[in-house]
């Protein structure tokens, strides 16, 4: 069984490393990993999980995915949940999850009861700011928060349905062991449908690059 | 993916593993009746058959009963056989359950049910493992999807070797999950029974696990630091039960049984006040087993047991600051532009004060907007209006009564309620909203579809035929994309109720689905008008409730989700200030003055 210690502090280390540069996180290995990608029907969600585990048992390492979508075909919410490391079941408890990656925002809320202190989310909004109040409470719970406009960013290369793309772009950028931007690559020629995947890559690289000037404007905020 | 023994290995839920595990156990027969979760099994078993070049045959049955008859006969006769279906499914199985083990078998049965903790799809939650013991029928709780396929295999072993039938019982968190599962040659796993000790403890406490339950007990026991001090005995079999777990239960001084969704385990271990559970209230009553729920409860016995635990504190402050936020609540809806909507508008207008009997399916949503009063099980929206029509009937009225039915569950159970009903006279409303498909479980084909479960082209059998055959003489078919159409046969229909010699009318309201048929062009309409006209008086949100728009509080207008809307149009219809919904009102009126009309002639005499 996985060794607990190990993981706190890997995730205060994903914390403060977050404030510094996106390739210092790159000696951070995915050992027990807990992710929950939510969103609603027909937005890519459980695609976007299944490249998340195929990439981890590429790499050798045991990740499972639990989906739940309800009863609507259409626009209902879909969360999947997703454990990579040494775990015998793929649920989630409350305050449980390193990695909270909304393809929408209202599900952003829903869901970020999932995320533990000291996490990361990574949510798809036309915002630019949250509310004050949400800020708050992120800053106290020391959650890394990154919004992303994956939307239109899809729209912008002409494929509305693939803002997932975009979203798993940005994620690559924070370059998990072992999620890195080749490897998602490689998953995503493997599991999108042949004539779509060079479009797919596309939004997948505009996701990616959005991270580097992200970090670009995050680090002069710093400064 | 290879392994190192040189197998293969690859990603699948579940539903995928069981059938894997069917096929290389030799499977020769399966039949199934969809519904969430078990859906999947049946394509996935096709899937290795069509891989494997194995003749293996497959359907889709008229229903749960069809299915393990069918599959029974095939295992009486010789063949590996199996069937699937959703845990209120077996219940329509029941008659050939009932006996099922005393009769021999030649070959082997495995019958696949799938439970619905929560339940997130079902109208219940029951769990299939409490009848199997009642049967006395052997069942199996996998615990993760790799160890269904591992069991499915087994289970298939199993029956083969006792010649009984034999039940695996899954969950949907089992049958939806996802992991990376190994697989064999047909015919050459091996599988050991994953069951026994799996933390030795101190002897004084213990829990006895079985299902997904065990694997989410072992990460918080892990979570926790409990595993040195809490014994942990993992259950596969739970009936017939070991009598290994009886003699663990008897070394701790008390165990904890965790289980979903009844009390299978903890009725057969029945070791009064020492084994907690359900039944002393150690754990609730009804209702999943979630991550937290599971976390909260070993806190609890540690502690009550002297092993100390800090309990896990939710940070409320998260709620605190989600409460400015407006989450748009998501209720289950029907897709934009489903013409399933369309006719229950059609249905909502024609008689407001109706009696809707409604039945299990997609058109179940049409709760929401009030045009499904009833829900109790297939086929029990035609027979409940029997019950309503023949109840109004001792009492001198005739109440407008509209039942609805989807094709796939009217094939399913309605045939013997409905000629029933035309042998009594039974004076109700039918409407059949025919899609071509079972949607909600996936776009299984129906009887009417003219293929098989495999994609091969058979005879389609008309719902229309069958009903002129039973001698109904009020049949109308109507494309429920004519909502005033629709609406205008509605209310014909019930003026034939009317008549001396009526019995029940059927409406067909025919559109196949969007889920595989898209928006034909020439039906699609132009959404700027309902913009551009709205008033902000928001009750096509209330009477229509369509996913394809939105109330947008700042303009205090309408909105089209430009990535969900379909441009059929239909809102137009409820929307008050548009030329559309203008004629359904003078149309809608139409009956009511006649009505009056009549009345004044009759005061007049």
């Amino acid at each position: 069984m996985g060794d607990n210690k190990g993981e706190v502090e890997g995730a205060n280390n994903f914390y403060d490393i977050q404030h510094r540069k996106y390739d210092v996180r790159k000696g951070l290995f995915a050992m027990n990993l807990q992710i929950v990608c939510a969103g609603i029907g027909g937005r890519g969600v459980l695609l976007a999980s299944t490249i998340i585990i195929e990439t981890a048992i590429k790499a050798g390492l045991k990740a499972m995915a639990s989906d739940e979508y309800g009863m609507s075909q259409r626009g209902g919410s879909v969360v999947s949940l997703v454990k990579v490391g040494n775990f015998a079941s793929p649920l989630v408890g409350r305050e449980s999850a390193n990695i909270l990656l909304s393809f929408e925002e209202s599900e952003f809320y829903r869901n970020l009861p999932f995320l533990k202190t000291g996490g990361v989310t990574l949510v798809n909004t036309s915002r630019q700011l949250l509310s004050a109040n949400i800020e708050r409470l992120l800053k106290k719970r020391r959650v890394q928060y990154f919004l992303l406009d994956a939307d239109a960013i899809a729209m912008q290369k002409g494929m509305i349905q693939s803002s997932n793309m975009a979203m798993l772009g940005f994620f690559s950028a924070f370059d998990i062991t072992p999620f890195s931007c080749d490897n998602i690559k490689e998953t995503i020629r493997q599991k999108v449908k042949a004539r779509l995947v060079e479009k797919n890559l596309e939004v997948f690289q505009a996701g990616y690059e959005s991270a580097q000037s992200f970090q670009l404007s995050a680090d002069s905020k710093n400064q | 993916m290879k392994n190192e023994a040189g197998n293969m290995r690859e990603v699948m839920i579940g539903n995928f593993a069981i059938a894997r595990g069917l096929v290389e156990a030799g499977l020769e027969l399966a039949a199934a009746y969809p519904g969430t979760p078990s859906s999947e099994i049946l394509p996935g078993i096709i899937e290795f058959k069509n891989r494997e070049k194995l003749a293996i045959h497959a359907e889709w049955s008229t229903n749960e009963r069809c299915a393990l008859e069918v599959a029974f006969g095939g295992a009486l006769a010789g063949r590996k056989a199996a069937c699937m279906m959703k845990q209120v499914g077996l219940n329509v199985a029941f008659p050939p359950l009932l006996h099922g083990y005393a009769q021999p078998l030649k070959g082997g049965l495995v019958i696949v049910s799938c439970d619905d903790p929560g339940p997130q799809s079902s109208q219940t939650e029951q769990d299939t493992r409490l009848l199997a013991a009642h049967f006395g029928i052997p069942v199996f709780d996998p615990a993760s999807p790799g160890e269904a396929g591992d069991i499915a295999y087994y289970a298939m072993k199993y029956s083969c070797e006792h010649k009984v039938p034999v039940i695996v019982r899954s969950t949907h968190r089992v049958s939806h999950a996802r992991e990376s599962i190994e697989l064999f040659v047909p015919g050459s796993r091996k599988v050991k029974l994953d069951e026994g000790l799996k933390l030795k403890g101190k002897g004084r406490i213990g829990i006895v696990t079985s299902g997904m339950t065990c694997s989410i007990t072992m990460d918080i026991l892990d979570e926790l630091n409990l595993g040195d001090k809490i014994g942990l005995y993992k259950v596969s079999r739970v009936f017939p039960l070991g009598t290994e777990v009886i003699g663990f239960v008897n070394q701790q001084e008390k165990t904890l049984v965790l289980e979903e969704t009844d009390v299978a385990l903890e009725a057969l271990l029945d070791h009064g006040f020492k084994v907690l559970g359900r039944r002393s209230g150690h754990v609730p009553s009804a209702g999943e087993l979630t991550y937290d729920n599971v976390r909260d409860i070993i806190c609890r016995f540690a502690n009550d047991h002297g092993i100390s635990v800090p309990e896990f504190n939710a940070d409320t402050s998260i709620e605190d600051a989600l409460k400015e936020i407006q989450i748009a609540p998501r209720p289950p809806k029907l897709c934009a532009g489903c013409s399933h909507r369309a006719s229950f508008y059609a249905m909502k207008s024609a008689f407001p004060d109706a009696v809707f009997p409604g039945d299990i399916g997609c058109y179940t949503l049409g709760i929401s907007m009030g045009a499904v009063d009833t829900c109790l099980d297939m086929g029990g929206g035609v027979t409940f209006a029997s019950g309503f029509y023949d109840t109004f009937a001792q009492d001198g009225t005739l109440k407008p009564i509209l039942a609805s039915v989807g094709d796939s569950t009217f094939f399913h159970a309605c045939l013997t309620p409905l000629y029933d009903s035309v042998l009594k006279k039974r004076r109700f409303v039918l409407v059949i909203m025919d899609n071509s498909t079972t949607a909600m479980t996936g776009l299984q084909p129906t009887p009417q579809s003219g293929i098989t479960a495999d994609g091969t082209s058979t005879y389609s059998i008309k719902i229309e035929n069958i009903i002129k055959g039973f001698g109904i003489e009020f049949l109308r078919i109507v494309d429920p994309y004519d909502i005033p159409l629709l609406l205008r046969t509605i209310k014909e229909a019930y003026e034939y109720l009317e008549t001396e010699s009526a019995g029940p009318a059927v409406i067909i309201a025919r559109r196949e689905c969007l889920l595989f048929s898209k928006i034909r062009e020439e039906d699609t309409r132009d959404m700027a008008r309902l913009v551009a006209e709205c008033t902000g008086c928001k009750i096509c949100i209330k009477t229509f409730d369509c996913p394809g728009s939105y109330f947008d509080e700042e303009k205090k207008k309408i909105c089209i989700d430009e990535g969900l809307c379909i441009r059929c149009g239909m809102c137009y219809y409820a929307c008050p200030t548009s030329d559309e919904g203008k004629s359904l009102k003078e149309l809608k009126k139409v009956r009511n003055e006649k009505k009056r009309r009549e009345g004044r002639e009759d005061s007049k005499k």
